[in-house]
């Protein structure tokens, strides 16, 4: 009986294995579809949230809306320059308010309508008219980000709008006036955010059907959920919530089609199930590699590739306390941090060491701003003669989180407060998740000093220092006119090499000024098997899939 | 296991003050205590472990935040042991042995205070149970069975979540998870006491009921609320540092801490598993040294176990 019974459990046993064996195998065999090489499998962190890409504002959405949309400009690969994409070219007045764009011709949406002028400022003219809960900058964050307001503003605190108008003059040149001048504007279009729908297809799936609360939206169409139809070279096959995000190529791209027929996204929010989902095959290739995990990496012989560093991680200082509104104070902290070791110890090899609050890839870097060594002993004497004994203060740091600029926010933590107590601070350890709470505790002003940092999304100096500094900020604590009149001259000119000289200027001016203390320009790993192809990494993550492949064997 | 505890004992266990002719309890109890193996080891553990808590700073090379090693750390170059670190160092260039030396305190702190804690709320609820008995007592234990029908981590995690980033929070939660199981254990001996044949006769010599309990009843009942604390001890060492291994314990993340200091290297876990494996072998024999401890007491002091 007994032997009988365990017998029958063992072959019990062996066929239930040998089923899930087979289902695995032909589950593998399915996602491969027509052959090797014709489904490229990414590993994102998230979910994307929507794929309108008006109306969100995270990396996971933001790289797809990417794929199946295309903007009238975008960045050259690798590198943060602005390309033509939807625009063949364009032109503005002198007093830099008005832009012509001139478009491709014979570019058709995948639903078949025509890509024209017409559609271009149907975009346009879609987005200034928001209104409701679409105005919240939660809902459309790009646009009051680079735009400001609407039409008709509904909330008093949205200053006015910088767009003005759109007209389409003949069928492929469309000419877009501004309220003001900005050279930043050109570069700001690169983001996804501002890609050209089909508008036929916005009012069919009812895109702009949005309910709710500013920080719950209900999106109650299927534009962004089922039916996004933009002129990207991929197209949304299916969209299994929870489990994966289907693209296909779209067949009638207007220009090099793309080399793999599916891309499938993954989202895998956990590091290190990436890097074990990369190495049982599970997925091509991952974004975010934990700085700890590259040398295993490399000796399994995966390739890794450097997203350029483009953002920077700081120590911020908030002047509303009566200690930091000290100048000596504040340059005592900057010279007590060792931040050559703190980038060594936390980031991977070759990460640069911060001495300004943007990186040098971007223009208007300046390379003499005034520079602040590691000297504790310094440091103590700046306290002495600001008059100030046993000074102390409140340190906050974020938990739960890990950014490409913080990516183990707790250690940067431990060794700053280290480096502040031999300095003679006395440091009261504050934490919070970073999500509602941290967030909301450093944005309203509540932290004395804070561990922050910044991923800028389009390559213009306006996008690192002037969002920081250009008008006063509860962070930050202080109003320094001199610096926002300098910061506002530097955003309206439309001479570049002016502009440069500009920035330049601000750059060395914050420095001095010391509003916090820059340390880290961190480059983000991808890992990718070896047999992947042609992906370019992008400082701003404007990162194409078309160009990539798998080679076969 | 609790109030199981067997009748035997509570006969022999005659009041202090009225020996028996042969050897007491205690003595008996050390005796067969010495003889065992297990109880020798435990012993040996837990005398080790509260050496190095209190002598932590004397037998450490470094100190906890100190970083001897900042030069040498990088993400992916943590080094392991070597004869200048013999626990080789963290990834921000700490001396691992001290850390885990320093760490010892924060236990056995955590350890002793959330038991004391739990312990004497516990006794305190099962001596009012015991000594009222009727609806005072069905209350009480109703509850006390309430809060033993939730897991005990799950309790402890709620409660110090509900109570905010502290050590304190940390020591209210593990000590509330233990105060249903004293408290049972205390009323159920002291219900077997209080219809032992001594009690009977203190009684029909018109001795008050308080005196009964507190001179006679209680003393006589707390034996298994002794074994059970120094069981409790290693659960408690150990709810401790998995409710920190979950992000529940004190804000300041450079106090070494066992539990803490294995959540935070997860991510080495594969470039440096020294870093994972020596708290986590020093919560183990911490343990492991109360329970083997616990568990030779309970067999020397109850007769049923006896060889």
């Amino acid at each position: 009986m007994r032997t009988t019974g365990s017998r029958r459990l063992r072959l019990l046993a062996i066929a239930g294995t040998a089923t899930l064996l087979g289902t695995g195998l032909a589950a593998c065999g399915d996602s491969s579809g027509s052959g090797e090489g014709d489904t490229f499998v990414f590993g994102a962190s998230a979910e994307p949230k929507l794929l309108d890409g008006a109306f969100v504002s995270d990396g996971e959405s933001l790289r797809i809306v990417r794929q199946i949309f295309e903007g009238l400009v975008t960045t050259a690969p690798g590198k943060t320059d602005v390309r033509p994409q939807l625009a063949k070219s364009w032109t503005t007045s002198a007093d830099g308010r008005t832009w012509t764009f001139l478009l491709h011709e014979g570019v058709s949406f995948s639903d078949g309508t025509p890509m024209d002028a017409k559609a271009v400022c149907a975009n346009f003219d879609r987005w200034y008219h928001f209104t409701g809960v679409r105005q919240s900058p939660s809902v459309s964050y790009y646009w009051t980000t680079v735009f400001g307001g609407f039409a008709q503003n509904e909330d008093a605190s949205l200053p006015k709008s910088l767009y003005s108008s759109c007209t389409a003059t003949g069928g492929l040149t469309a000419v877009i006036k501004l309220a003001r001048p900005s050279a930043a504007f050109l570069s700001a279009l690169t983001l996804p955010a501002f890609s050209i729908a089909s508008p036929a297809a916005l009012k069919k799936y009812k895109a702009d059907e949005v309910s709710g609360a500013a920080g719950s939206p209900r999106f109650t169409g299927t534009f962004g959920t089922e039916h996004p139809v933009g002129t990207g070279p991929y197209l949304l096959r299916s969209w299994e919530r929870g489990n994966q995000l289907v693209l296909e190529r779209n067949e009638t791209y207007w220009g090099n089609k793309a080399k793999t027929k599916n891309v499938v996204f993954k989202a895998i929010p956990d590091g290190g199930a990436r890097l074990q989902s990369l190495q049982s095959g599970g997925i091509d290739g991952y974004d975010l590699v934990d700085p700890a995990d590259v040398k295993t990496l490399k000796d399994k012989g995966f390739q890794l590739l450097d997203r350029p560093a483009f953002n920077v991680g700081y120590v911020g200082l908030n002047q509303s306390t009566p200690l930091l509104k000290n100048p000596k104070v504040r340059q005592a902290i900057i010279h007590a941090i060792d931040r050559e070791r703190l980038v060594k110890n936390n980031y991977p090899e070759g990460t640069l060491v911060a001495k300004a609050f943007m990186p040098p890839g971007v223009f208007g870097y300046a390379d003499d701003v005034p520079e602040y060594q590691y000297d504790p002993a310094r440091a103590k004497e700046l306290l002495t003669q600001a008059g100030v004994t046993s000074p102390k203060i409140e340190f906050w740091y974020p938990t739960d989180v890990s950014r490409p600029y913080l990516p183990d926010p707790a250690a940067v933590f431990q060794l700053v407060k280290g480096d502040l107590e031999k300095a003679g601070f006395t440091v009261t350890t504050k934490s919070a998740p970073w999500t509602p709470e941290y967030l909301d505790v450093v944005q309203s002003g509540k932290a004395q000093m804070y561990l922050l940092g910044w991923a800028a999304d389009y390559g213009d100096p306006d996008n690192f220092i002037g969002t920081f500094f250009q008008k006063s900020m509860p962070e930050w604590g202080f109003n320094n006119p001199e610096l926002t009149a300098l910061l506002d001259r530097a955003e309206a000119l439309t001479n570049r090499d002016r502009r440069i000289e500009a920035y330049q200027e601000a750059n060395r001016k914050i420095m001095e000024f010391v509003p916090g203390v820059p340390f880290v320009h961190t480059q983000q790993a991808l890992a990718f098997r070896t047999e992947v192809q042609g992906f370019v990494p992008s400082p701003v993550q404007n990162e194409d899939f078309a160009t990539v492949s798998l080679s076969t064997k | 296991m609790t109030a199981a505890d067997p009748a035997p004992l509570r006969q022999r266990a005659a009041p202090p003050d009225t020996e028996q002719a042969g050897i007491s309890l205690g003595r008996d109890a050390w005796r067969r205590l010495r003889r065992d193996p297990v109880a020798i080891v435990g012993a040996v553990l837990v005398l080790l472990f509260v050496a190095v808590a209190f002598l932590a700073p004397v037998l450490a090379p470094w100190g906890p935040t100190d970083t001897p090693g900042k030069d040498l750390v990088t993400p992916t170059n943590v080094p392991g042991p070597s004869t200048e670190h013999w626990l080789g160092l963290d990834n921000l260039g700490r001396d691992e042995l001290s850390r885990v030396l320093h760490g010892a305190r924060q236990s056995l702190v955590v350890g002793v205070v959330s038991l004391l804690f739990g312990a004497v709320t516990g006794s305190l609820v099962g001596l009012v149970a015991g000594s009222f008995g009727g609806r005072i007592d069905n209350l009480i234990m109703r509850l006390m069975d309430i809060m033993l029908a939730v897991p005990g981590l799950l309790f402890a995690i709620g409660l110090a979540a509900l109570l905010g980033h502290s050590l304190t929070s940390v020591m209210i939660a593990v000590g509330t998870v233990n105060v249903p199981v004293f408290a049972r254990l205390l009323r159920g001996s002291m219900l077997t006491q209080r219809s032992a044949d001594y009690a009977l006769a203190i009684t029909s010599l018109g001795v008050r009921r308080r005196t009964l309990i507190l001179r006679h009843v209680l003393p006589n009942s707390l034996s298994p609320v002794i074994v059970q604390g120094t069981l409790t001890l290693a659960t408690a060492i150990i709810d401790a540092a998995g409710l920190a291994f979950l992000g529940l314990s004190g804000t300041d993340p450079g106090v070494p801490e066992w539990g803490r200091m294995l959540a935070e290297t997860q991510r080495y876990l594969s470039s440096a598993p020294h870093l994972a494996i020596f708290p986590g072998v020093a919560i183990v024999l911490a343990a492991l040294g109360f329970t083997l401890l616990g568990e030779s007491l309970r067999e020397a002091l109850d007769p049923t176990y006896r060889r």
